[in-house]
């Protein structure tokens, strides 16, 4: 045994030094928790697939930039007189990475391929207004709008408007091409995606990074141990709120903490009893203490919110107040209702999104102490996507919505909040057509006023952006206005 | 011996064909559509129908099973919905992690369970065999992913030895790729090692109690030699059993274990297949598991008759 010990201590003494993880000043590596499905963003919405390719790889005409604003990007300016007409006039010699000049007709291409049902497009609903696209020249290209369409511009920034080359649409899912920053250098599966910079990008000075990888590293521990180790520069989506804490006293890391458009809701079924009633999704919101929540689910980490709107949005209303923790309010509610010693609900949330559990079990603690006896059950994602999202079999359930500009979502009775109001409908449809700020800005107050009124799910808080990176680095977005992962100014700096 | 193997050939082709049925229907009748997975709650509903039309999904699970069969037996499994690659090729691309992985693990078993059960049994109610059931109790006690967590935290945040994770891959060398898997072996075998231990240590118990055992003692046969001869091999029938499980076993524990070294590994591919519901690729790993477990089942079968010249299979 103890010749054992010996020989333990020989073969551990014989490792030899791993040799310093420091990374050099033009690489980057960086730490992502899921593998992309595919790399075609007119394929999949996935944000694991943005992550990488969307800004990155591939871009659109216009882009939603740091602050939220839409800019002109592939395209250096657009003018519209009647706002239906949108007339883009193309940056001139932007390249592909296979070499080939962007051209108008490469738009076409793209928007006519997303509005074709056969291409499985997975929103194609983004450009339904569209009546027609008129190639003008090379350069300048013009889209007929069926009705004035307020999200328009928007559209065309959307992950599923990115512009590639017609001859590289066989090849999307695998081995993207575009414009961006960065070209696909490899992908391996189940390990890594490389990206090598891109000398002809058609932004001077940028990219600054020479090579990009991302490494996927499902566990959050593991992501934490190779953050710590120096085997990877940045933690983008890995780490869970409980690191924070530690990491910001930890003089080797930069701890981001900011704002995304992903809000993290409470559905309830408006189709299935007790839930079809108003005063029991009044009940069950009064219910809620959504600062505790938040710090016992998220370590404190996350804006409470008491609408859909997002601060990242322009039309966003500081609602958070509206409707208070007040448990006597939400008891006297219930009883109104016909349910003075409350009920039982299931809520169904899926495991692969850590918050929903955490927020789940503080949830139900809450809720008991007005009646509402909740039971849990944890079910997988695609069961989830299956049961809860597309068959509406439940009762509650949380998830976080992270597309901006979601509210449409509460304009669709077929949604799996069932959510029927004739009146939030007709704002809603207004609101799409009404191109005049202000005019719109006033229809979106409306919108989230009646919704708050209506209480068709409860909206707990935006799920905070925490990413950790060594220090050195620079460039990175505080803020995700956009589910994109803008490496195109990040650079080490001495 | 002939009939013998022929008859595991044939129950070899109907285990694979019946595993191969079952998966197939299985992961098809369980909630949870890959048209849904791949759109996402933000595609729309309509899109998704569109896919699963397209992907061939709305046909009768009889019609697709016998289109897949057709092609299995062509050697054709498919092409995987996430990753745009063929399974078969798809699965080979993570052999070079997982079997060397499970190797390692077998040997490190192997290596520390057998020494350690023989010297438990020897020492029987001694010092040296409580501590050595108090070390197998703690493999026992500790998940693997918890083990190979704290193996992260001493070796390579600590003390900067290894990786904290990843594959350097082969072609770097030998050494590279080995050290990428030594902590994953240590995790993975872990529990195996400290099952394999009280294994052994019965084992050889039960046989150190036989007359023929005292009967060489009295006869001055060295201790080496009646450890050697006539323990040990008459003590590894119930042994190679156990270890014969427990490489199955491998497999399954690599699923996690990959996930925290995040190795591109058999069971990260799996488990991620699962979760995409990519079925082609959940189809094809189902059917190399247990073409691989079926295989080590008939290996341990015919070590018996090695192991025990008694053995006979006709």
């Amino acid at each position: 045994m103890r010749h054992l010990g010996k020989l333990l201590l020989v073969a551990l003494a014989l490792i030899p030094l791993a040799s310093p993880a420091a990374a050099r000043a033009q690489n980057l590596v960086v730490q992502v928790a899921t593998e992309p499905p595919g790399l075609d963003l007119t394929a999949t919405p996935a944000s694991a697939t943005a992550g990488v390719v969307f800004y990155n790889v591939q871009e659109a005409l216009v882009k939603v930039n740091r602050h939220g604003k839409i800019v002109p990007w592939l395209a250096e300016r657009w003018n519209t007189s009647d706002n239906k007409n949108y007339t883009f006039f193309l940056k001139r010699g932007v390249r592909f990475h296979n070499g080939r000049e962007l051209k108008a007709a490469d738009v076409k291409f793209v928007i006519d391929r997303a509005m074709n049902p056969e291409t499985k497009h997975p929103a194609p609903a983004n450009y339904a207004a569209i009546s027609d696209i008129i190639v003008k020249d090379d350069y300048t290209i013009t889209f007929a709008l069926k009705t004035t369409t307020a999200n328009f511009l928007l559209n065309m920034a959307r992950q599923g408007s990115v512009i590639y080359p017609r001859e590289a649409v066989d090849t999307l899912k695998s081995e993207p091409i575009g414009t961006g920053p960065y070209k696909l250098g490899e992908w391996v599966r189940g390990d890594r995606i490389v990206l090598v910079k891109n000398p002809d990008y058609h932004v001077k000075g940028l990219p600054r990074l020479d090579r990009v990888t991302y490494r996927f590293i499902p566990d959050p521990n593991a992501a934490l141990a190779a953050l710590k180790a120096g085997d990877v520069d940045a933690a983008m989506f890995g780490l869970g709120p409980e690191h924070i804490p530690e990491l910001q006293k930890d003089s080797r890391f930069q701890v981001i903490v900011g704002e995304t458009t992903n809000d993290v809701i409470m559905s309830m079924n408006n189709s299935k009893k007790p839930f079809s009633d108003v005063r029991v999704r009044r009940a069950v919101t009064y219910g809620i203490n959504k600062p505790e929540v938040v710090k016992g689910a998220m370590f404190g980490l996350g804006r409470v919110i008491g609408t859909n709107v997002d601060p990242l949005n322009p039309y966003f209303v500081d609602m958070s107040g509206a409707m208070p923790y007040d448990p006597a309010k939400a008891k006297k509610l219930l009883a109104e209702a016909g349910y003075p010693n409350g009920f039982e609900a299931v809520l169904k949330v899926a495991p692969q999104y850590y918050y929903t559990v955490r927020t789940g079990e503080v949830l139900a603690d809450q809720l008991s102490k007005v009646g509402v006896k909740i039971k849990i059950e944890q079910i997988e994602w695609g069961q989830w996507l299956s049961r809860v999202w597309k068959d509406a079999d439940y009762d509650l359930t949380i998830i976080g919505h992270a597309e901006a500009w979601d509210i449409a979502n509460y304009a669709n009775p077929k949604y799996y909040f069932r959510y029927d109001s004739g009146e939030f409908q007709k704002l809603f449809q207004e609101s799409e057509i009404t191109v005049d700020d202000k005019a719109r800005r006033e229809l979106y107050v409306k919108m989230q006023k009646k919704l708050v009124e209506d209480a068709p799910v409860v909206w707990l808080y935006i799920h905070p952006r925490l990413a950790v990176t060594k220090k050195g680095l620079q460039g990175f977005w505080k803020d995700l206005p956009a589910p994109a992962f803008d490496l195109s100014e990040v650079a080490w700096v001495k | 011996m002939r009939r013998y193997i022929a008859r595991r050939v044939a129950a070899f082709v109907a285990t694979l064909f019946f595993v191969s049925a079952l998966v197939f229907v299985v992961v098809r009748v369980l909630p949870g559509d890959p048209a849904l997975v791949i759109i996402g709650p933000e595609g729309s509903p309509e899109a998704a129908a569109r896919l699963r039309e397209a992907l061939g999904l709305n046909r009768p699970i009889l019609v697709q099973y016998t289109e897949w069969l057709s092609r299995a037996l062509r050697g054709d499994l498919g092409v995987s919905l996430q990753y745009d690659v063929p399974v078969g090729r798809l699965i080979l691309s993570r052999l070079p992690v997982t079997l060397p992985l499970t190797l390692m693990a077998a040997v490190l078993i192997a290596g520390t369970a057998l020494p350690l059960g023989l010297y438990a049994a020897r020492r029987h109610r001694r010092a040296g065999d409580y501590l050595a059931m108090v070390v197998s109790q703690i493999g026992i006690a500790i998940p693997g992913f918890w083990a190979g967590l704290l193996l992260i935290l001493l070796f390579s945040v600590h003390l900067g030895w290894v990786q904290s994770g990843g594959f350097a891959g082969w072609s770097n060398g030998l050494w590279p790729g080995v050290r990428s898997l030594l902590l994953p072996a240590i995790a993975l075998g872990f529990f195996q090692m400290a099952v394999l231990v009280r294994a052994t240590r019965s084992s050889v118990l039960d046989v150190l109690r036989e007359d023929y055992v005292r009967t060489a003692r009295a006869k001055g046969v060295s201790e080496l030699s009646v450890i050697a001869k006539h323990t040990l091999r008459n003590a590894l029938i119930p042994i190679v059993t156990v270890a014969g499980l427990q490489l199955g076993q491998l497999m399954a524990g690599a699923i996690i274990l990959e996930s925290v070294f995040a190795l591109p590994g058999l069971g990260r591919l799996a488990l991620g297949a699962i979760t995409a519901r990519d079925l082609p690729v959940v189809q094809g790993v189902t059917l190399f598991v247990a073409s691989t477990i079926v295989l080590i089942n008939f290996a341990v079968d015919l070590l018996y008759v090695v192991l025990d010249p008694r053995i006979r299979y006709e």
